[in-house]
């Protein structure tokens, strides 16, 4: 985690505004910097302006030339100990779609799954249970 | 010792035969007197048809089937026995005394041997007698009741009948291959409708009707239920049929069964076929299935999209009585944009419509303060329900605060698709003679709802201008994504 510290942003990609706004806030409330992207295309462009992130969450179903699994194996590759968080109602991924150690979170995400899930990687300090 | 034939024996005994054509007995040629002898000493039915007079001799066994012309006719002409089937008699009796035998498989009597009347078939051999030189003497007939056979078959074929009847009606396909080469002995209508209507199978074998189905491996599966007897049975099988309009190749998904048919004795003479085609109700499931996944995908969103407006409402709110008010209107407004949705029928819904509501809620037709322009452009599911709460938005903060807050003020509302390319969807809505307007210090949950844009379009924009002549927003997002149904 050395090399994403925690001044570094969360990046959320979300095309639904509204979705992608309260996950900002929730994610800001947690004392994490923010950052949104309304597709991939988006994130990428946001990516290569950034020195780093802490960690990217994105939906799965975005318009754009990628989609959200394509958008987390791209960032794998590019930053392999970036922690991966991805948001659908649609897919419930079997197993081998994500990138190793990928999470998946289904819509509508809870507060406290959300919390829960930052926790475990290591992005705020909290009881992981 | 009891006579085979007591009655006709007793006739044949008392006739005075002199006064008959035939004269009397011990003048008989050898030929009358043994067959007359072979006759009254069977138990089978036999008829002697003797000299140019035709005189008639039978023994009781023919006797059932003269019925009441019997005793009457014997010894007299076998015309008299016959007169009123004479038309269907005479041929054959005179091709006997021309020399030419003939025989009848199956001819029906009704008899009351057993005291009631009774269908009977008998099969007739009509033999000429000659003497040694040659010259008809006249006709013996041996005839064998074949009643038993003739009910037995009929019996089969009506079982047969009722089977082909059940195998018409039952849906799927079904049908009868005979012997180790897999003839079509029977195909019903749906079995037809699988391969291909039309085609010509009866009394060819599968290989040669059904060519293409020979290196798809089903010949091998059939020979292998002709020899084991073990059925095979599967399920969603994809096969390939000649079957389109013009002959041409088809994918299809069938149920399969093939079994094999045994004769008495245990040896197997066939295969049962039995067949579905299953295609269109494996595809019809796939695109239920597909389209329960997308309901539950839709709802998702919405109730992530409704947690969003929550947690936005609650968030900024000033007291819980406020969030309150403002959490169920907000819900109001996206419930009256479903319901525009559903009306459109096919999901989509119009840019008037959506303002219409806005209007409804929030002018006063009396005095109206809205001014509102506008093409009827469709607009897509999940833009509808951004737009309908932006302008809900709008309107509750010029209520508030803006244009609506006076009795002067009013609202210009207008959209456009931009020209000259036409491919892009924009709204403008425009506040005046409202009090001076500056820019909040923060931002409210109304204003950032607004900012939120438009769901579901590809390069959407909201700009609001706090103009202090009056507010000012424009959203706008590429025509494309704002008509698309999601």
């Amino acid at each position: 985690m050395a090399h994403h510290p925690r001044s570094a942003p969360v990046l959320v990609v979300e095309d639904d505004g509204l979705i992608r706004m309260d996950l900002a806030d929730l994610i800001a409330d947690m004392g994490l910097a923010v950052i949104e992207a309304g597709n991939a295309d988006q994130a990428l462009k946001v990516m290569d302006t950034l020195p780093a992130i802490s960690a990217l969450l994105t939906d799965i179903d975005m318009p754009g030339s990628l989609n959200g699994i394509q958008l987390a194996h791209l960032t794998a590759s590019r930053h392999p100990a970036c922690p991966l968080v991805i948001i659908s109602g649609r897919y419930n991924p079997a197993d081998g779609t994500l990138p190793e150690g990928a999470v998946f979170l289904s819509k509508p995400i809870s507060e406290r799954a959300l919390k829960r899930t930052l926790v475990a990687v290591k992005l705020i300090e909290g009881d992981a249970g | 010792m009891f006579p085979a034939n007591p009655d006709c024996g007793k006739l044949f005994d008392e006739m005075d035969w002199s006064r008959t054509p035939l004269g009397a007995r011990e003048d008989w040629s050898v030929e009358l007197k043994t067959l007359t002898n072979v006759m009254l000493g069977s138990l089978q039915p036999m008829l002697i048809v003797w000299g140019p007079q035709q005189v008639t001799l039978y023994n009781d066994g023919y006797a059932v089937m003269c019925g009441h012309r019997h005793p009457a006719a014997f010894g007299h002409s076998f015309r008299a026995l016959w007169h009123d089937i004479w038309d269907a008699v005479e041929p054959i009796i005179t091709a006997a005394y021309d020399g030419r035998g003939t025989s009848m498989d199956d001819i029906e009597f009704t008899m009351h041997r057993n005291g009631y009347p009774e269908e009977t078939h008998f099969a007739f051999s009509y033999t000429p007698v000659r003497d040694p030189w040659g010259t008809v003497l006249g006709m013996f007939c041996a005839c064998t009741e074949i009643t038993a056979q003739v009910m037995a078959r009929r019996a089969e074929r009506t079982q047969r009948e009722r089977f082909r009847q059940v195998f018409e009606l039952s849906p799927g396909g079904i049908a009868m291959l005979v012997g180790p080469n897999h003839v079509f002995d029977y195909a019903n209508e749906d079995y037809y409708a699988m391969i291909g209507v039309g085609r010509d199978i009866i009394g060819k074998t599968v290989a040669e009707a059904v060519t293409e189905v020979v290196r798809q491996g089903f010949i091998d599966i059939l020979d292998g239920v002709y020899r084991t007897g073990e059925s095979f049975i599967a399920r969603d099988l994809p096969i390939q049929l000649n079957r389109g309009p013009d002959g041409e190749m088809q994918h299809r998904l069938i149920d399969l069964v093939y079994q094999a048919m045994r004769q008495e004795d245990g040896t197997i003479n066939g295969i049962l076929v039995q067949a579905r085609d299953v295609t269109d109700l494996r595809a019809e499931e796939a695109s239920r299935e597909l389209l329960s996944h997308e309901l539950g995908h839709r709802l998702k969103n919405q109730l992530a999209m409704v947690q969003a407006i929550a947690s936005q409402t609650l968030r900024n709110a000033p007291d819980i009585a406020s969030a309150r008010q403002r959490l169920s209107e907000r819900l109001a407004v996206l419930s009256a944009a479903h319901d525009t949705i559903l009306e459109g029928g096919r999901g989509t819904s119009t840019v008037r419509q959506l303002v219409q509501q806005m209007t409804d809620l929030h002018d006063d037709p009396a005095a109206p303060r809205f001014v509102t322009t506008g093409p009827n452009l469709k607009i897509g599911s999940r833009p509808s329900l951004s737009l309908s709460l932006i302008l809900h938005e709008l309107a509750t903060n010029a209520v508030k605060h803006g244009a609506l807050s006076v009795p002067t003020g009013s609202v210009d509302l207008r959209w456009r698709v931009v020209m000259p390319e036409a491919d892009r969807f924009e709204m403008i809505w425009t506040e005046r003679g409202g009090p001076t307007v500056a820019e909040p210090r923060v931002k409210g949950s109304g204003s950032r709802l607004i900012s939120a844009g438009l769901n579901g379009t590809s390069d959407g924009h909201v700009e609001m201008t706090f103009a202090p002549e009056g507010l000012r927003c424009l959203v706008t997002a590429d025509l494309e994504s704002f008509q698309r149904e999601h």
